[in-house]
């Protein structure tokens, strides 16, 4: 028997591969609109008013009982940094770009740290931490596939990502955008960690086998994603690797990422990943949707597959949806607790 | 085409290349040199058209589409035989796993540049074919997800079908008045998101209250959008990919009255 952690302990212990006192629930998104509400947040403020984005992610930890609070909301911070086009969606739907650039070399991001959002981000990281010392603080970022996809636009991504491996010219055009990304992945990753985040939970969606070829992600993803998670371990802080879509092609490179641990999609099946990955601890593949309508009986049941499947976190598939109910992720977490006591 | 002539399979390969830098002067002068072989350069034009873009060889299927232009190749035959064979060629290998959506987006690159080229062939010729079926295209509000949307709309077109495309993020009331205004025999739906599903049934309530559901035929799709939940919308179906969306299409508009008796 381990001794009972708090929530940081609990989501540290896990990502480090150590002997915990139950299964850790975490989260991705969390842009809850029940929670926004409650909270007295107001759209779009909540995504530039650190002390709102705080309150609602905290809600996710005080009332829904889950193991980490995350900020900030959306995918969209850093290309709105880099002077792209965001449109901020509503309070049910995140932001999203809108625009892209056509070169490399267009990209600019000496004044990165000084834009609003990213601001709030660090501001929000550091109240977190005051707020909520015994949660595990969380910084949700873009990872570099889906950074580059932003800078190009995604369709091109897709297509280059096949294009790259078939000409060399198109493979230096595709490691530019990579090298890019990377360094801004690189200032943020640092800004966040010095404000005090707990982990880093990257998003890399668009290197999804949905959009792009397995191959690419073999040949360029996975040491894009390992160079920043190595920078990312180097300043001492643990990383989680989100992709999205059916990932059982490619889940033995994301093993191969040093990623503290990976998070699938409902698309996979957990039992086959869980192998694949091997030491590397597997979460989520839990169905979003389940938040939204799911029954106590149909939560409990995905719950208990994914846990019985080898996962050793529990988590929605991708992202926690905006009309998600408290109910409903009250009635997550105690399923989780459930089965550890059970089963732990 | 192995059991062609090594003359003419010389040719074909010097062809590809010329095609491939874009050397104009080359391709005719190639093209020429080929004829005066005698071999159905017809034949062998359509089947190179439809595997280029079925590898998504954008610059050797616009190489090619020279040829069959430059030869006098019937261009709706060109169209439908050669370029948009191989689209469907690949969306069948897509429907069967065996295909990637890069690979479908650069086969359709490869499909539209070769139409580019054709299109105003295909304008002067247009007196005598039937008008094409229209199809109002669109992501629904609120989502601006559109690769998928795009590559319906390319299996559609490779199939015929004339298609109205809205964009992404488009309110319910512009896909009415895009169906009224283009006398529409169906309107396809796209969303990639749970939160802008309900988008769907706005739109088809709109039909009914401006008393033109009968008048088209709703497809609706995308990642989470189930057959179940296409019925209980009221769609008329949700094929599961872009491919099955274009042949589902293809047979219905046979069962369907035709557009004067609809919207007259
Ligand atoms: C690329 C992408 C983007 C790009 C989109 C670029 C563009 N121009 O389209 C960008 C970066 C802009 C983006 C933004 C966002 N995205 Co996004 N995105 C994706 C991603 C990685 C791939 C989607 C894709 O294009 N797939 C390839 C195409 C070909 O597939 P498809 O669209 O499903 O189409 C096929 C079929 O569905 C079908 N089909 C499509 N339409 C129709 C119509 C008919 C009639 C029929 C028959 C068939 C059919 O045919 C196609 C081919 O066969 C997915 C994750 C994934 N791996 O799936 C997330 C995903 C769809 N995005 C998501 C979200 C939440 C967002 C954002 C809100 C924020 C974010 N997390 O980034 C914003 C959206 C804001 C908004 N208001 O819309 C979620 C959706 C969750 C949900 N289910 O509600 C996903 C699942 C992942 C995630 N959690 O981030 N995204
Ligand atoms: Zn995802």
């Amino acid at each position: 028997m381990v001794a009972e952690m708090t929530s940081k302990e609990r989501v540290l212990a896990m990502l480090n591969r150590k002997q915990v006192d139950r299964i850790p629930a975490i989260t991705g998104s969390t842009m809850v609109k029940e929670y926004i509400e409650k909270s007295g947040g107001s759209w779009p403020d909540y995504h530039s008013n650190a002390e709102m984005m705080v309150n609602t992610a905290g809600l996710m930890h005080t009332d829904a009982g889950l193991d980490n609070v995350v900020v900030p909301f959306g995918m969209f911070i850093e290309s709105h940094a880099l002077g792209l086009d965001v449109k901020m969606g509503r309070i049910d739907i995140q932001p999203s770009v809108r625009s892209f650039f056509s070169k490399p070399e267009e990209v600019k991001y000496d004044n990165f740290l000084e834009d609003k959002y990213v601001k709030t981000t660090l501001d929000a990281i550091k109240l977190a931490k005051e707020k909520f010392p015994d949660a595990a603080i969380t910084a949700f970022l873009v990872a570099p596939v889906t950074l580059a996809g932003d800078l190009m636009g995604a369709e091109n991504l897709s297509m280059l990502s096949i294009k790259c491996l078939q000409k060399e010219k198109q493979m230096q055009k595709m490691k530019e955008w990579i090298s890019v990304a990377l360094e801004i992945n690189k200032i943020y990753a640092r800004a966040c960690i010095e404000a005090g985040a707990d982990a880093l939970y990257y998003s890399d969606a668009s290197a999804s086998p949905n959009l792009v070829m397995p191959e690419f992600y073999y040949e360029i993803g996975v040491p894009a994603e390992k160079e920043l998670g190595d920078f990312v371990h180097s300043l001492g802080c643990p990383w989680e690797l989100h992709i999205c879509g059916d990932t059982t092609p490619i889940v033995e490179g994301m093993s191969a990422t040093g990623a503290n641990c990976l998070s699938v999609e409902q698309a996979v099946n957990m039992s086959e990943v869980t192998k694949i990955a091997g030491e590397v601890p597997v979460v989520g593949n839990l169905t979003p949707l389940l938040m939204v309508e799911g029954t106590e009986e149909q939560i409990t049941g995905a719950v208990r597959k994914a846990l019985d499947g080898g996962a050793k976190g529990s988590m929605l598939g991708c992202g926690t949806p905006p009309l998600s109910t408290s109910d409903r992720l009250k009635t997550w977490v105690k399923a989780v607790a459930d089965w550890s006591a059970e089963k732990l | 085409m192995e059991d062609l002539p090594e003359e003419v399979q010389g040719l074909i390969e010097e062809l590809d290349e010329a095609a491939e830098d874009e050397d104009l002067d080359k391709i005719e002068d190639l093209t020429q040199k080929l004829l005066k072989t005698g071999v159905d350069l017809e034949a062998i034009t359509l089947k190179k058209l439809s595997f280029l873009v079925m590898e998504g060889e954008e610059e050797m299927a616009q190489g090619w589409t020279r040829v069959a232009i430059q030869v006098g190749l019937d261009p709706f035959k060109t169209l439908i035989e050669g370029l948009a064979e191989g689209m469907n060629l690949i969306g069948k290998k897509y429907e069967q796993g065996e295909a990637f959506v890069p690979q479908l987006l650069i086969a359709s690159s490869a499909m539209y540049s070769g139409m580019d080229l054709l299109e105003p062939y295909l304008k002067r010729e247009k007196g005598h074919t039937s008008k094409p079926v229209t199809v109002v295209i669109g992501t629904v509000e609120g989502d601006v997800h559109d690769i998928g949307k795009s590559l319906v709309k390319t299996l559609l077109s490779a199939n015929g079908f004339n298609c109205v495309d809205l964009g992404n993020d488009v309110p319910a009331s512009k896909f009415i008045e895009a169906a009224k205004e283009n006398r529409a025999t169906a309107i396809s739906m796209s969303t990639l998101m749970t939160t802008t599903m309900a988008e769907m049934p706005r739109v088809i309530k709109m039909l009914k209250e401006e008393g033109i559901r009968d008048k088209v035929m709703v497809m609706v799709g995308g990642a989470p959008v189930t057959t179940e939940y296409a019925s209980q919308v009221g769609a008329d179906v949700s094929p599961h990919d872009a491919a099955s969306a274009a042949t589902w299409l293809k047979s219905s508009v046979n069962d369907f009255p035709p557009e004067c008796e609809r919207w007259n």
